[in-house]
């Protein structure tokens, strides 16, 4: 599904699309510029408010004027997103509301790096193949996941090096809730 | 001792291997290779475990099985005759039937609809092989990849034909996980089978899926009259299971008195597998135009699905118009692996899910429809 929102900041206008991609990857272009965008939080969309969580940056809140420099406007689109936040454009970042600090500030991800495997349908968990401190490849098998009464392949989005397995075998799942937590990629 | 068992005494004692025939050795050994199918191939071994062996009892020399008052004839009259059987399985598929995804996305609505193309064309080309027009109703229903419906419409058209059809209407449903993926690669570049499809997380509320069974009963049942039984007994299960009061009713009609039916069904369906009847010419054209059948709904579901995606701008995998057929859940099953040999992270289950279920009241409506075309003649 595609949103266009426009926002009005100051005396500027963005137009800001946000095209799912699944239910917690987002493609989001302002202007010119494209990020993918993960959705961190768990809460179920009908309910959920849509509050930025991104914090302002410090100063922020004496509502200086919009940098000319900063033309990207880095607006979370739904409840603690997380955003690649370039770091010379944090500076200009906007709060978008009065209520703007949400409970987690917005942590920088690499646009692959997905920390956490999630469930990707309701469903229950019938076999966990990897425990704390395994090393994975990408698409290599972490879970079975029951769903409809088809044995769903869950694979590892990523390579990396498992920290927390989040649920445990037998276990029933929500859409999106978390299987398995990866350590942080190191960025350097 | 000639004179103590005279000609006619060894004639009596005898009859049996006096009266077997040619035929009823092809029999025999068409239902050992149905019993191979499903035992050692698992195809579909609930129901074409019982119809081999109805097979094998009924083409036994001088069966008593399917005499007058034989069981194999008690149970067809019984059951098939007068459609019973069919129509108490399909309280149990509408009682496992989960009409959720197809509730959270109504467009899948389309690709079931699109999966019974092949029922019509098939018709079409039973008629150019000089079928008559029942039978070939009949034949084309095969399309409709759903058992009981296949049983049903095949009952009321061509009751002489039930056997091959039922025999090719099983078979092929076991071959889903077979025939169905060759179809939607042959169909579909890998970037389309790589299409994410958002899982939804609309909730359906209790009220809609308490309203749907009874308001798709009102509306298909007043639309196509013939319909109405199916569509009745399939709405009548759902609406129990969905009700959640009658869970010890849901649970007979899914289980037990679904498996129950289900071994007298295949029972029956086999002893009318006759030899003078089975081993006809037509047969082979059966099972040849219901492969047929099978293979136009699943590229007209796919093609459809193609055409789904270029309108709503690529947001729908056209994998999932192969689990419009019905063959539920075995198609939606299939999509899902093979969206997943493409993208092992794309999971399209739930909407190929709704496809499928959709594929099954399509299925229906479809019977529903030839019987009224038909007009339901041949009784």
């Amino acid at each position: 599904m595609m949103r266009r929102y426009t926002l009005g900041v100051g005396e500027r206008t963005f137009v800001v699309d946000v095209q799912e991609l699944t239910a917690d990857r987002f493609e989001v272009v302002v202007g010119d510029q494209r990020f993918d965008v993960t959705l961190a939080g768990n809460e179920d969309l009908p309910a959920a408010t849509i509050t930025p969580g991104l914090q302002p940056a410090p100063g922020a809140d004496e509502a200086r004027p919009l940098s000319d420099a900063a033309r990207r406007l880095h607006s979370p689109v739904a409840a603690t997103a997380s955003v690649p936040v370039p770091a010379a454009a944090a500076a200009a970042s906007v709060p978008l509301s009065a209520a703007a600090p949400a409970a987690t500030p917005a942590r920088a991800v690499a646009a692959r790096g997905v920390d956490v495997l999630k469930a990707p349908m309701p469903g229950l968990i019938l076999e966990l193949h990897v425990k704390p401190g395994d090393t994975v490849r990408r698409g290599q098998q972490v879970a079975v996941l029951e769903a409809m009464k088809m044995h769903n392949f869950i694979g590892a989005p990523r390579a990396g090096v498992v920290a927390e397995v989040c649920v445990a075998v037998g276990q029933a799942v929500g859409h999106g809730e978390a299987v398995v937590r990866f350590m942080p990629e190191s960025t350097s | 001792m000639d004179g103590l068992i005279d000609a006619r005494t060894w004639g009596l004692l005898l009859q049996g291997v006096a009266n077997v025939t040619p035929q009823s050795l092809v029999m025999l050994a068409v239902s050992f290779v149905l019993l191979y199918l499903a035992i050692a191939k698992g195809y579909e071994p609930l129901l074409l475990l019982p119809i081999a062996a109805g097979c094998l009892l009924a083409n036994l020399p001088l069966s008593p099985l399917i005499a007058e008052d034989g069981m194999l004839r008690v149970l067809y009259n019984m059951g098939i005759v007068n459609e019973l059987f069919p129509l108490l399985i399909f309280i149990g598929i509408g009682a496992l039937t989960d009409f959720g995804p197809l509730l959270e996305n109504p467009r899948l609505v389309l690709l079931g609809a699109a999966g019974q193309f092949g029922i019509f064309l098939t018709l079409l080309l039973a008629l150019a092989f000089g079928f008559t027009h029942n039978e070939a109703a009949s034949i084309g229903i095969i399309g409709a990849i759903d058992g009981p419906t296949s049983i049903y419409v095949s009952g009321l058209l061509a009751p002489h034909l039930l056997g091959p059809i039922t025999v090719a209407a099983y078979s092929y449903m076991s071959l889903v996980p077979i025939i169905l993926p060759p179809i939607m690669k042959l169909l579909t570049t890998p970037a389309e089978r790589r299409i994410r499809m958002p899982y939804s997380q609309r909730v359906i509320s209790r009220r809609t899926r308490l309203l749907f069974p009874i308001v798709v009963t009102v509306v298909v049942g007043t639309l196509v009259p013939f319909a109405t039984p199916l569509i009745g007994m399939l709405m009548l299960g759902n609406l129990m299971k969905e009700s959640g009061v009658v869970e010890r009713l849901t649970r007979a009609s899914a289980q037990e008195i679904a498996n129950t039916v289900t071994l007298f069904l295949g029972l029956a369906i086999g002893s009318t597998m006759v030899g003078s009847e089975f081993l006809k010419s037509s047969t082979l054209f059966i099972l040849g135009l219901g492969i047929v059948a099978f293979v136009v709904d699943a590229v007209a579901g796919v093609l459809f699905a193609k055409l789904l995606n270029l309108i709503s701008g690529g947001k729908v995998n056209p994998l999932i118009g192969a689990a419009g057929i019905s063959a539920f859940p075995m198609a939606a099953r299939v999509v899902q692996k093979v969206a997943q040999e493409e993208d092992f992270e794309n999971f399209v289950l739930m909407h190929a899910m709704g496809a499928n279920a959709a594929g099954q009241v399509a299925s229906v409506v479809a019977g529903g429809v030839l019987l009224a075309l038909m007009g339901a003649g041949g009784r």
